[in-house]
């Protein structure tokens, strides 16, 4: 009975952690390439999906999340018709080959896929089968359905962009509070330094120069491919380079901005300890920024995805969604381009939420 | 602000666990042992670039896929890659032969060869396979590989409904017979394509498009397609059940990494066994190394002239900007060992002359051009040219644009656009000058000849001529090859000279590298990957 | 690049946080802008910065001055050779100078950010005083339109429109010609992070007290807009200008890398860095000149942006 009455008073708590540890266990067994019991995938799910409404209802934020998805269905749908349109007036099509072929042969391609139709027919066709959630078939690549192209692509670029913004966070963090706490010392300008440098170059130039060093001469890591975690690392960092640089950016204007407050002035006149001050109010509340920031972060992180997979033969989406709009495979580069766009919109949504947990002075509505 | 040294220690804590924890994790995982179970003493690990369009050889049209087709997969005859001819060699086919006027053609096919789900191979699985080559509902781009046979390009062109009134049935004794609209002395080298395979309707019929599923798909070859891990790799099997010799090495591993420099360092790492494509910046460094193989090949790189564009629709013009290219330093710059041609049908090749073709002279190129009335260069429109997307064919191109100003003192204007795009500007309106290569499908001249046709779908020149048409015609009737010869020297020299419709720079060459534990890698002019000779020390 | 528009959206909240105070001080203008520029002073690094910045802009003026050789000229005797005293950075594949198409890539590189910055800025101005002037319903419809585009991932629409504008000859100059697709290209993806910064600008600035005593004076709209809220709002824009330079040139750099880059054969510093990362264990050369290049161009931007918001935002005073 008591074990029940203390469940009772600490379930958010013990739901909190238990997410924490669910979604740590699921990145670190999937990078170690560890088979992932199908039940931790459901634990961990439930357990966001039930904090996630909890925290809902409780601050009465059900119809600002109920306008948001909608929204969010709105985005997507213009989204759409946009690529949609672009792909109709982009020159070259799917079909054009170097040897002409007979114009039996062309009506019958034009025929299978739909193509003979007049453009808004073939739109709201289109449309209806994303209604249904049918993304169509590859023009490209015979007998693949985009749905499943995108599905076998999708957690590969997932894992990789989720390693390299954890990165991100883990090295952008500390170096923003580092140099903050120095302020205008040479480490502080040395931090920032190299934390421009990080976005100075382009990932390109970075990870040649990386794979020389650690794969050749150290040979600590794999050149290329994707198969574990000694694979992950490079591409991972290479990645994460340009997030961590400007987390730490991020992170040392807004830790500045939140001493030079008035209420973390009015705290140490308060007398709090240093730790107090420093653990409960500055780095909190210097940290709403940059999480703020963590949706653009996945964009970035996603379109950035295509260079890094590219030069470590990684099979992930962004080399299809460049490749496909090359074979003008216009399902396929519908069907990338949403996701990455829903990607986008859930990320920016799900910020938006844990913005106002984190700041209680924000209120959604 | 002193207070604030806390975070020191923060940030050690973060970050020193993972300095430690990095190098430590790539030492411990590291083993040599090969993904999907297989192991490296017997298998060949090799890059195939891209994942393969399609494996339904009715319709692919890459290379990539008919690498991963000729080894699963085997037509009615074979080339012997060893001979520098490339004579046929029995395969599904054992013995055939023509009529006087190579009309009619017939085959006798091999008894008791087995698909690899045990079913016994027939003709009629062959003409199964052109069946579905022809139908226009396939919508092949390989079908005018058949075109020869008597109403086959009127079916795949609809004007024809019923296949039994194309010229190919099976008699009485189980042969196969052919009848051709227009002779062909060199018809049974088209049956070496994968795309005239025989196939299996009912397996088709059964699994739609997905009957090339590693668990669907039903083949003869010397491997099995055994895991088909899309975008990542292929596994192949040795079929033990193969009629013929049974492949050395039991599994072929292939990868698929588009970037050339990747896969190099894929090789340098010992991930793979060898490379069909090589960065060619990087040749001069890699012709040092032992690996280094190196074949030409039956392909040639040209640019074609779009004769209905003024200025280029004067032939003097055309012949001028001939004359002042030096292909030489072309290749030269490219360190491939390219080989410079003149003429249009590359070495190796019945119909290769080093002597046809305009070569590169200074003084008769500004000639021509002062006497087609452009005396004052500065009157000389600045010509496009234009090459699709890539780097190589950048540097050609930038190179022909240098000589052409230092030579001719004509401007040229570079217009590099995306594959798609180019086709489509090819189709419509070429550039004064365009780029293109041409590989051979099957080692025939025709195959060469053939495409400057005035009713070939891939003269982008424009350029028409009677009397070309009319030699390429009598050449491909003919059955003596020395008479073919004269024929096709005549008719280059027609397009080369006296035409000037194309540009030819030089024949192609392949560039591979081989590690050192393989043996009897294929390397021959065709670019045809077949694995199952190849060994492993 | 990895975070493309991440870097854009980073340096726009960089700026926006910085510029929140100056609003509120009640100093004219004029006395705000000479200490600012006094505190610029002080800062070494950006001073050094901008002395890189003008070093570098002069080389793409005076390129075809400066440059030992031609970007175009070919040496087929001197293929691939490492620097020497004849070719201080080595020669290219094609046997030209590496030193001088690095100096005439400065040209196209600088022409690229510059141009970029300044059309996706007007783009972006316009839309954004439009839309945080007007407020209520225009301003949400047009904002929602930027959310949309907000959401389509950056690389499909810059290879979309980059590919379509390709098609489309604007100028005769080939040098313009062959920048066009890439700069329509960049500005439309460009315009979006500009528009959004300058619309939450124009809304702060309208709440101020001149701005609506001229309101209630019956000034003209378009006269208030231009008059008070432009001036006030100038110091951020150049501060986002000094920051999307660099990124469009590091943006142009991605094009060349997916094969969309500027046509040959002129040089620029992406069409170099993605000729030369390819072989950077044979030919380090290649990869390293234009890398600098790249890498202390964009530093040195970056570090003066820093620089002027760091002046111009009085919350730094004396720290």
């Amino acid at each position: 009975m008591k074990l029940v009455s203390r469940l009772k008073e600490n379930w958010k708590f013990l739901m909190g952690w238990g997410l924490l540890l669910g979604s740590l266990s699921l990145v670190v067994m999937s990078f170690f390439a560890l088979p992932i019991p199908r039940a931790l995938w459901w634990l961990t799910g439930s357990l966001a999906a039930v904090g996630f409404a909890h925290y809902t209802f409780s601050q009465n934020l059900v119809v600002y999340v109920i306008k948001r998805i909608l929204e969010a269905v709105f985005v997507i749908f213009v989204i759409a018709s946009m690529t949609f349109l672009l792909l109709r007036v982009i020159p070259g099509g799917p079909f054009d080959t170097e040897k002409a072929l007979p114009p039996e042969v062309i009506a019958n391609i034009a025929a299978k896929y739909n193509l003979d139709a007049p453009l808004h027919r073939q739109y709201s066709d289109y449309m209806l089968g994303l209604l249904r959630g049918d993304l169509g078939e590859s023009y490209k690549f015979l007998g693949r359905n985009v749905a499943q192209i995108v599905g076998e692509a999708l957690p590969v670029s997932l894992q990789l962009g989720v390693y390299s913004l954890i990165l991100a966070f883990m090295i952008g963090i500390p170096a923003g509070l580092f140099a903050a706490s120095r302020h205008n010392s040479f480490a502080d300008n040395a931090t920032m330094i190299l934390a421009i440098s990080g976005v100075a170059l382009p990932s390109f130039l970075i990870a040649p120069i990386l794979i020389i060093v650690f794969a050749f001469w150290l040979n600590w890591f794999e050149v290329a491919l994707w198969l574990g975690p000694e694979y992950y690392i490079l591409p991972v960092v290479v990645l994460g380079t340009s997030p961590a640089a400007i987390i730490a950016r991020l992170t040392r204007s807004s830790v500045l901005e939140v001493i030079r407050s008035d209420y973390i002035r009015t705290a140490k006149a308060k007398g709090l300890s240093h730790q107090v001050v420093l653990y409960k109010h500055v780095l909190k509340n210097s940290l709403i920024p940059v999480l703020t920031f963590s949706g653009p972060l996945v964009a970035g992180v996603l379109s950035g995805s295509f260079v890094v997979e590219q030069i470590f033969a990684i099979p992930g989406l962004g080399r299809h969604m460049v490749q496909s709009v090359t074979n003008r495979d216009y399902p396929l580069i519908l069907g990338t381009t949403l996701v990455f766009s829903v990607m986008l919109v859930l990320a920016n949504l799900v910020v938006d939420i844990l913005y106002a947990y984190f700041d209680p002075r924000i209120k959604l509505s | 602000m002193p207070q604030f040294r806390w975070v020191d220690r923060l940030h050690i804590k973060f970050s020193l666990p993972l300095l430690i924890l990095l190098p430590l994790l790539s030492s411990c995982t590291r083993e040599r042992r090969l993904e999907y179970g297989l192991s490296l003493a017997d298998t060949l690990r090799i890059n195939i670039i891209t994942e393969p369009p399609t494996l339904d050889w009715n319709r692919s049209t890459d290379t990539t896929s008919s690498l991963i087709q000729d080894n699963i997969m085997e037509g009615l005859i074979q080339y012997d890659l060893q001979d520098p001819d490339f004579k046929l060699l029995p395969a599904l086919a054992t013995e055939w032969s023509s009529n006087s006027d190579f009309t009619k053609w017939t085959f006798t096919l091999r008894e008791g060869v087995k698909w690899n789900d045990g079913v016994e191979f027939k003709a009629q699985q062959v003409v199964d396979g052109w069946e579905r080559l022809l139908n226009p509902k396939t919508a092949s781009e390989y079908a005018y590989f058949l075109y020869s046979i008597k109403n086959a390009r009127a079916y795949n062109e609809g004007s024809i409904k019923d296949f039994s009134e194309v010229g190919v049935r099976v008699d009485a004794e189980g042969r196969l017979v052919v009848e051709l609209d227009q002779p062909k002395s060199y018809f049974p080298m088209l049956l070496t394509h994968s795309s005239t395979f025989p196939i299996r309707k009912d397996v088709i019929e059964k699994h739609g498009d997905r009957w090339t599923d590693p668990e669907n798909i039903v083949t003869l070859g010397a491997y099995d397609l055994k895991i088909w891990d899309h975008d990542r790799a292929i596994v192949l099997e040795r079929n033990e059940n193969y009629y013929g010799d049974k492949a050395k090495i039991k599994n072929i591993l292939a990868y698929m990494v588009n970037e050339t420099s990747t896969a190099l360092n894929l090789f340098d790492s010992g991930r793979l066994d060898s490379l069909h494509q090589l960065p060619s910046r990087e040749l001069g460094h890699l012709k040092r190394r032992k690996e280094y193989r190196e074949t030409g090949i039956m392909a040639t790189y040209y640019f074609g002239f779009n004769t209905e564009r003024p200025p280029m629709d004067d032939v003097r013009v055309r012949r001028a900007i001939v004359h002042g290219v030096d292909r030489k330093q072309v290749t030269d710059m490219l360190q491939g060992g390219q080989i410079p041609i003149s003429n249009w049908i590359p070495p190796g090749m019945l119909g290769y002359e080093a002597d046809v073709g305009l070569n590169f002279d200074v003084a008769e190129a500004n000639r021509l051009l002062d006497e087609a009335g452009f005396k004052d260069r500065s009157t000389f429109p600045t010509l496009t040219l234009s090459f699709n997307t890539m780097e190589d064919h950048r540097r050609v191109a930038e190179n022909i644009q240098a000589q052409l100003r230092r030579n001719l003192g004509i401007s040229v204007e570079l217009l590099n656009e995306e594959w798609k795009v180019y086709l489509r500007s090819l189709s419509t309106n070429p550039s004064h000058i365009y780029r293109l290569g041409w590989l051979a499908d099957y080692p025939d001249p025709d195959n060469f000849m053939g495409i400057m046709t005035s009713f070939s779908d891939q003269n982008y020149t424009r350029w028409k001529n009677s009397r070309f048409d009319e030699l390429i015609q009598q050449a491909v009737a003919e059955g003596d090859p020395a008479k073919r010869r004269v024929l096709y020297r005549e008719a280059q020299r027609i397009l080369t000279e006296e035409g000037a419709a194309v540009l030819p720079l030089y024949a192609q060459v392949n560039h591979l590298l081989v590690a050192d534990r393989v043996q009897n890698y294929p390397v021959n002019r065709l670019a045809r990957f077949i694995f199952r000779d190849v060994e492993l020390k | 690049m990895s975070g493309m528009r991440s870097q854009e959206i980073s340096a726009a909240m960089l700026v926006a946080d910085g510029n929140k105070q100056q609003l509120g001080q009640g100093k004219s203008s004029q006395s705000l802008w000479a200490e600012g520029w006094r505190r610029y002073k002080k800062n070494r690094m950006a001073v050094i910065s901008t002395y890189f910045v003008i070093f570098v802009s002069l080389v793409a003026i005076f390129a075809p001055w400066i440059a030992p050789y031609s970007f175009d000229e070919q040496h087929m005797d001197r293929i691939l050779q490492s620097p020497s005293w004849t070719h201080w950075l080595g020669t290219d594949a094609l046997g030209r100078d590496m030193l001088s198409r690095l100096i005439y890539g400065a040209r196209m590189s600088m022409a690229v950010g510059v141009i970029t910055a300044l059309i996706s800025l007007f783009i972006g101005t316009i839309y954004g005083c439009i839309s945080g002037w007007m407020g209520g319903r225009v301003d949400s419809v047009m904002m929602r339109v930027v959310d949309i585009l907000y959401s389509i991932p950056t690389l499909v629409l810059l290879i979309l429109v980059k590919v379509i504008f390709d098609s489309v000859n604007l100028f005769t100059n080939p040098e313009l010609r062959a920048l066009t697709g890439i700069l329509l290209a960049l500005s439309v993806v460009g315009w979006v992070t500009l528009a959004r910064v300058v619309r939450g600008q124009v809304m702060q600035v309208k709440e101020m007290a001149y701005v609506e005593a001229a309101r209630a004076l019956g000034s003209h709209s378009f006269a208030i807009v231009w008059r008070h809220v432009f001036p006030n709002i100038l110091g951020p824009i150049i501060v986002l200008l000094t920051f999307q330079i660099p990124l469009n040139i590091l943006f142009e750099s991605f094009l060349s890398f997916i094969g969309l880059g500027l046509q040959p054969p002129f040089s620029s510093w992406g069409v170099m860095a993605d000729d030369g990362w390819r072989s950077l264990r044979s030919f380090p050369h290649l990869m390293i000149a234009p890398g600098v290049a790249i890498f202390l161009t964009m530093l040195a931007f970056n570090l003066l942006g820093d620089g002027l918001r760091d002046a111009f935002d009085p919350q730094m005073r004396g720290r």
